[in-house]
């Protein structure tokens, strides 16, 4: 693309700044939760007076406004908070910290219309959905274990691998498109039992964002989605814990002041205990076995002065899974964030972060001849320089970010004498992605709003190494010997970002975006469902970047003082350098594996609607998706489009919570999809003795729909001073449906020499119960 | 896991798909043992017809070696051709059948002759479960890539099950490769006292392991079970299933004590 194209988004850059500031103040500082002192994300801050402006808090509660010498009403709102109203006198730059009331403390509160924010109609952002922590808490899920990650998986646009499968797909995406970070690092593997549980613990978990589109210009490295998870800093004002005991996991959480007003620690620890059930077992192969997980959540944050902050925060967790004298399996994510926030001056926030992550994972075979340990790491140090400008119409947004990769593919060792497995360390891979950016976000006026911007992404595929280029049929070409430190491939990628909303008045608006994302990091798995063991690769001299472009177009409405939402999106994504793999691919151990993939291309378009009721008794939402997903590549499929695997036509979910008192709250959730697009048999043969399918269309075949009706009631305990406590009960799949798992072709038992399909399917009806406690 | 194992469930549903038109199958393969070598043609069925494959008979079939010598096969009995002959280790064999106005190519380059030193049963600890497991012994050459193919047969029945090797991670050692037996009923226990077990070894080429890796990776035949389902790679032109290979063969049998 020439540099026509963006030409005219760094003219509005420019043009957009030169507004004159005279006799301009600007007003500042941070909003927080009086009872905890946490942050607020995303609390709103309006001005009203001689001019009239609004703008929300940051990342880090902190937010500035700049408006000419007057005297302003101004109103400080935030979801589920008592709002703040006061008057200020704009003749100097002016702070104002204040505290918000969780309207949770006070015995009755009356929703102010008022206080119910029309963001979603107005802001530019667009494919942003944020999670309501609270909501959360209340929607029934498996084994009563909340989860971010199922639940935003009831969001239009999102869709679940399945039971059983680690993923999940935003519109139209692979399961590896999408930038999950916590605490901005990079978490490489968001599961935990193969899937049946995240690895985020909404015990220490503040804010959850989940970009589906419209990525804002400090994003990237991934095509299909942003999912942002933001610790909690913890207590700075009293000591406090909560915990939980449930059927297969316990969880506690500690958090306090480290110095009132000042600092404070979060420390939240989860583990689950399924293997002490095992362990009781007789069987001595059962009571030998593993199954288990843990994680760790913990930060720290300092308040230095009245210009810096800093915070430390780390996640640990691991997996293990073994069976006695056969294989033991473990694997985990480790995260350590330091960040510092320095306001330069009221207008220039700015936050610098350096970013340690790695997952790493262990295969052990037990059997005597087969003997061996397998071992791989992920491992990023990133360096993140991110500045927020504020200017009476605009949000500036601009920063660096470095990324140091390195990927030992697997390291195979043998520990017996007798094991015929051969010793293997396949070569590292480095990588240093590093990119820059712009953003601005531009309040024309009371109608016009834009967020646009610009990302430069450059990656480079770091000796030492041997690097092979591969002929058609998979043989080596040539091999070039790069030394270390050598910047061996080189790519370069414009991302430009573009988003404009339109509002006809306060309850209606129409957005519209574009945007490009590109990334460098890619698993490998021709399995059809994900896996702890999936192997990372990153852009090489045959993999080239991935790359999507997205357009979007919406239209928002709020009804009855913004008590309901209602928004409909279409979308239209096509993607570039997309990865498949030949057939008998040997993806695992495999020095040349490069030479077994496929690129090729894809293409996703949708409709999403959802419908949202925010207050009162009853609330919760309705979402429905239409949507298509298709990749083509020349070698498959006679080089015609085919669906995806996550294609899925249809997908509805409705989520229902209904507060019938103070004390029982009732919620229920309810999806719908069609099944994934798969490849069925169309003919059959023998050969070699064996009954072989012929296969015709790539996934043209359907697995049946999934249906699944979960339910749960919340029973609040009586307060006995400072404790708390409360019962979740919960039902997962109460219609007892038979969703499909897999599908296998046997010979039909009742009628032999035909074919039957014969379905299986992981979960019946499971009923759950967890006592939770605070104090 | 023990949760997901008490309430995973089977039953038998009905799916939507296309029965294919039938395609030629062809299946030939050369050993070094002097014997009635064997090319078999047959059509695919639907999927939903009766597993009763058609033969196609009055093909052409032909086989040459890269000294130029060639041998005829002639059809013995429907879709059945033969040739008595021995394939030898490193002669690059040529296949060419012409049948309904179509002609099919293929090539196989026969692997040298790796021993099959012994044959066993091995009992292996599986969950809490003594299990017999038949096994097969060899040294792998180092100096070569080498592709193996097993075929188990437990009291004269073909055990339905891809058993195929080789010895990427494994070069140059002494191999005992396990043949896991699943016997076609649900309280299977796998290898019993008393049974007769014969396993034949096939020294293949990389195409052919191809082949079979392919079947094995998509095992069971259904989604989320391997990989995505397609046709294996095969070496046979003009869009032919099948595959046509040339190898060396072993067979060893031995009773389970």
């Amino acid at each position: 693309m020439s540099i026509k194209f963006y030409l005219p988004i760094l003219l509005l850059l420019l043009c957009s700044f030169s507004v004159s500031a005279q006799n301009k103040f600007t007003l500042s500082g941070t909003i927080r939760d009086a009872s905890s002192g946490e942050t607020l994300i995303g609390a709103t801050v309006k001005i009203s007076g001689p001019a009239n402006a609004g703008t929300l808090t940051n990342n880090y509660g902190y937010f500035a406004l700049t408006q000419t010498e007057g005297t302003y009403t101004v109103t400080i709102s935030y979801t589920g908070f008592v709002p703040i109203t006061k008057s200020i006198n704009l003749n100097k730059d002016t702070k104002l910290n204040e505290e918000l009331k969780s309207t949770n403390d006070l015995a009755e509160v009356t929703v102010n219309a008022n206080n119910r924010k029309n963001e979603n109609v107005k802001s530019a952002q667009m494919g942003l959905e944020r999670i309501d922590m609270k909501s959360l808490n209340s929607i029934p899920v498996l084994l009563g274990e909340k989860d971010v990650l199922k639940t935003i998986q009831l969001l239009p646009g999102v869709k679940s691998g399945g039971e059983g499968n680690t993923g999940f797909y935003v519109r139209g995406g692979a399961a590896d498109q999408n930038l999950i970070i916590l605490d901005e690092a990079v978490v490489y593997n968001s599961s935990h039992l193969l899937g049946f549980f995240s690895t985020f613990n909404a015990d220490a978990i503040k804010d959850v964002s989940l970009y589906k589109g419209g990525m804002p210009a400090q994003y990237g490295g991934r095509l299909s989605s942003v999912l942002d998870v933001k610790m909690d800093d913890g207590n700075n004002k009293e000591f406090k814990f909560q915990g939980g005991i449930g059927l297969i996991a316990s969880r506690l959480k500690a958090e306090g002041p480290i110095v009132k007003d000042k600092g404070s620690f979060m420390v939240s620890f989860r583990r689950t205990y399924i293997d002490l059930f095992l362990r009781a077992s007789p069987d001595s192969s059962i009571n030998g076995s593993t199954l288990n997980f843990y994680d760790i959540n913990a930060k720290a944050n300092y308040k230095i002065n009245d210009k810096n902050t800093i915070y430390i925060s780390g996640y640990f967790g691991k997996d293990n899974i073994g069976v006695k004298d056969l294989f033991e399996n473990n694997w985990g994510n480790v995260t350590t964030t330091v960040r510092l926030n320095h306001i330069f001056n009221d207008r220039l926030f700015s936050n610098t972060s350096l970013i340690y992550n790695n997952y790493n994972y262990t295969v052990r075979l037990l059997n005597d001849v087969t003997n061996f340990k397998a071992t791989s790491l992920v491992r990023d140090f990133n360096f993140k320089e991110d500045f927020q400008y504020f200017s009476n119409q605009h949000t500036l947004r601009f920063g660096l970010n470095a990324t140091h990769h390195r990927i030992s593919p697997i390291d195979i060792t043998t520990t017996s004498e007798e094991s015929q497995v051969n010793p293997l360390a396949q070569e590292k891979r480095y990588g240093l992605e590093s990119a820059a950016y712009v953003s601005d976000e531009w309040a024309v006026n009371d109608k016009l709003n834009f967020l646009y911007g610009v990302r430069v992404a450059a990656f480079s595929l770091l000796g030492p190494g041997n690097f092979s280029e591969y002929d058609a049929d998979g043989n080596i070409d040539q091999t070039d010997q790069v030394s270390s430190g050598k910047f061996y491939k080189n790519y370069l990628n414009l991302e430009p970002r573009f988003s404009v909303s339109y509002l006809f008045n306060e309850r209606n608006s129409i957005k519209a975006s574009y945007n490009r994302n590109t990334q460098n990091i890619h698993i490998l798995t021709n399995a059809t469902s994900s896996s702890p063991t999936d192997q990372y690769v990153l852009s090489s001299n045959n993999i080239k970047p991935e790359i999507a472009d997205q357009v979007a177009l919406g239209y928002f409405k709020n009804l009855d003082e913004n008590n309901y939402e209602l928004s409909g999106e279409v979308y239209y994504k096509w993607m570039q350098n997309q990865i498949d793999y030949k057939n008998a691919a040997q993806l695992l151990a495999n020095s040349n594996v490069e030479s077994e993939l496929l690129y090729g291309t894809g293409r996703a378009y949708g409709l999403e609607l959802f419908f949202k009721k925010k207050f009162g008794k009853l609330n919760g939402w309705v979402g429905y998706t239409l949507s298509r997903t298709e990749r083509k590549f020349a070698q498959l499929n006679n080089g015609n489009y085919f669906p995806a695997r996550q294609d899925r036509t249809h997908d509805v979910s409705v989520v229902g919570i209904y507060n019938l008192n103070q004390r029982w709250t009732f919620s229920s959730s309810f999806i719908y999809s069609t099944g994934n697009a798969v490849t069925f048999p169309a003919g059959k043969y023998i050969v070699g003795g064996q009954t072989v399918y012929y296969y015709t269309e790539r996934n043209a075949g359907r697995m049946p729909y999934n249906m699944r009706l979960d339910l749960s009631a919340t029973l609040e305990g009586k307060r006995k001073g400072r404790f708390q406590s409360s019962w979740n009960f919960g039902v997962y799949n109460a219609l007892n449906r038979k969703n499909p798992y897999s599908i296998e072709f046997i010979n039909d038992p009742n009628e032999p020499g035909r074919t039957a399909a014969e379905q299986t399917s992981l979960f019946g009806i499971i009923p759950s119960v967890t006592w939770n406690f605070k104090f | 896991m023990a949760t997901i194992g008490l309430t995973s469930c089977k039953k038998i549903i009905q799916i939507d798909t296309n029965n294919a038109e039938p395609q030629l199958v062809i299946e030939g393969k050369i050993s070094d043992r002097l014997v009635e070598q064997q090319i078999l043609i047959s059509k695919t069925v639907g999927y939903d017809e009766k597993g009763v494959y058609p033969k196609v008979s009055g093909a052409t079939v032909k086989v040459s070696d890269n000294s130029g010598k060639i041998y005829v096969f002639a059809e013995k009995s429907p879709g059945i051709y033969v040739n008595r002959m021995r394939g030898v280790s490193g002669i690059t064999y040529k296949m060419e059948v012409t049948v309904e106005g179509k002609n099919y190519q293929a090539s196989s380059k026969m692997p040298n002759h790796v021993k099959l030193d012994s044959i066993g049963v091995i009992t292996n600890n599986f969950f809490g479960n003594e299990r017999k497991t038949a096994a097969a012994f060899l040294v792998d050459p180092a100096n070569e890539n080498n592709f193996y193919r097993f075929n188990l047969y437990v009291n004269g029945l073909f055990s339905d099950r891809i058993y195929v090797n080789n010895d990427r991670l494994t070069n140059g050692n002494n191999l005992r490769i396990q043949l896991y037996y699943e016997a076609n009923d649900d309280d299977d226990e796998g290898l019993k006292s008393g049974d007769n077990i014969s396993v034949e070894m096939e020294g293949i080429d990389s195409n052919i392991f191809n082949y079979w890796y392919a079947l094995s990776e998509q095992s069971g035949g259904g989604p989320n079970q391997g990989t995505t389902p397609s046709n294996p790679t095969s070496n046979i032109s003009n869009g032919a299933l099948g595959y046509f290979s040339a190898h060396t063969f072993q067979r060893l049998s031995t009773t389970v004590k």
